[in-house]
């Protein structure tokens, strides 16, 4: 996709090696910490959600601050929007309108 | 930025940095940054660092009652305030109450012409008067030269709107007469649950600008409501509210006997009806379409906020001040 588009929805993965490094386990909560004030958890390691192209760069910007480069991996995946992709989905999972 | 409606019961709390949600099921984390609003239609406990949490990041919580009456808002404490534009708003409501009043009356008529004609279009030629008492308002609102009359024809309007439905929707859901407070049908109810969201909506999209919530043309503004609101969001009943109930009545997604609470009279919509009626209504505010003078794609809710901005420009410059209308949209 081009770069200049707008995009305002995100799908975001992250590996924080907890096991390899004695630190690893706390940035792991800190990095689910941060995800969690912007995104809504969607698996384990995943979130996804609307955000603002602003605010994407206010995560990424926290998210740089707590991991260590060298060790974990965080990927985003960037959309238009919630209409741009086609999602399949097995099993059961509560619509996130209602609580 | 989303908005979140509380059906369970449970328990909110700030939980690092973020809302966390505690119902029969467990922890629900809602991420504060993407959230503008959130609906309280169950019994929540809370407490004032939740609050204070909430006041920071400008979010507007809505409580509602059990039986889906509105009750109050959460307002955080304003961050645009602006003495010059409330002194504006003060004088403007003196001098040229009568011309906002009457704007947003020939709006109303308007958008609910276009409603009508929808039916009118598919063979629905009964409606034919009803249309034509419609495009007359504009006249009878000259006439009108004091704010009684006004509202006089603005009950008048929303009366034949209401007559109108026996032609359209299927006769357990005719509308004999508009009563509120408690509604006593399915229609009413349907109608006074839909008009408590849009308010609600309106409200929000208020605070996100310099206006005053208490200064209103077209309604009194003694009441103690945040009566600006019910101004600004009379244009948009008729393509919001009504379009959603007549949607969902005419398609049957909405049924007397499986959506309503058989024990109050069918007046009140159980929880799946609400959560029914809800998505279909969340659907339509934040339905996009392009928008003629800006040029690019815009959403309903964000159409109420630019209707709040035409305000300000309409006091502050001395211009005139015109509604949403639907013709917009093309």
């Amino acid at each position: 996709m081009k770069k200049d588009y707008n995009f305002n929805y995100v799908f975001l993965m992250y590996d924080i090696a907890d096991e390899e490094s004695e630190s690893g386990k706390n940035r792991v909560s800190k990095v689910f910490k941060i995800c969690k004030k912007y995104l809504s958890h969607h698996q384990k390691s995943v979130f996804r959600g609307e955000i603002t192209p602003s605010k994407l760069l206010k995560l990424q910007k926290e998210l740089e601050k707590v991991i260590d480069k060298e060790l974990d991996f965080i990927s985003i995946i960037k959309l238009k929007n919630k209409s741009s992709f086609l999602e399949t989905t097995l099993g059961n999972k509560d619509n996130d309108l209602f609580l | 930025m989303k908005t979140k409606y509380i059906f369970s019961t449970g328990e909110i709390k700030r939980k690092d940095n973020s809302i966390a949600f505690k119902n029969h099921k467990g922890w629900n984390y809602i991420p504060i940054e993407n959230v503008r609003e959130i609906y309280f239609l169950n019994e929540v406990s809370f407490n004032s660092k939740f609050l204070d949490f909430i006041a920071r990041a400008g979010i507007v919580l809505h409580f509602f009652n059990y039986y889906g009456y509105y009750s109050g808002s959460f307002y955080p404490k304003e961050h645009l305030v602006s003495g010059n534009l409330t002194i504006k708003q003060a004088l403007a409501f003196e001098k040229r109450r009568l011309e906002f009043a009457r704007n947003i009356v020939k709006v109303i008529a308007f958008n609910i012409y276009e409603v009508l004609y929808h039916y009118y279009r598919h063979d629905k030629k009964e409606l034919k008067p009803y249309l034509e008492y419609l495009k007359k308002v504009p006249v009878y609102l000259e006439k009108a030269q004091k704010i009684e009359k006004i509202l006089f024809v603005e009950g008048s309007i929303w009366n034949e709107f209401y007559d109108s439905f026996k032609y359209f929707l299927p006769s357990d859901f005719i509308l004999n007469k508009r009563v509120k407070r408690p509604p006593n049908n399915p229609i009413n109810a349907l109608i006074s649950f839909g008009n408590s969201l849009l308010y609600t909506k309106t409200i929000t999209a208020i605070y996100h600008t310099h206006l005053n919530q208490t200064i209103s043309f077209l309604h009194s503004p003694q009441e103690a409501r945040f009566s600006l609101s019910l101004d600004l969001s009379e244009a948009f009943k008729p393509i919001i509210v009504f379009r959603t109930i007549f949607d969902l009545v005419n398609r049957k997604k909405l049924q007397v006997t499986k959506h309503f609470e058989k024990k109050l009279n069918y007046a009140l919509l159980n929880e799946e009806g609400k959560k029914i009626f809800i998505t279909a209504f969340e659907e339509r505010i934040n339905e996009k379409f392009m928008h003629k003078s800006l040029n690019r794609m815009v959403s309903f809710q964000t159409a109420i906020k630019l209707d709040g901005y035409k305000l300000i420009k309409a006091i502050i410059n001395d211009t005139e001040f015109m509604p949403f209308l639907i013709k917009e949209k093309r």
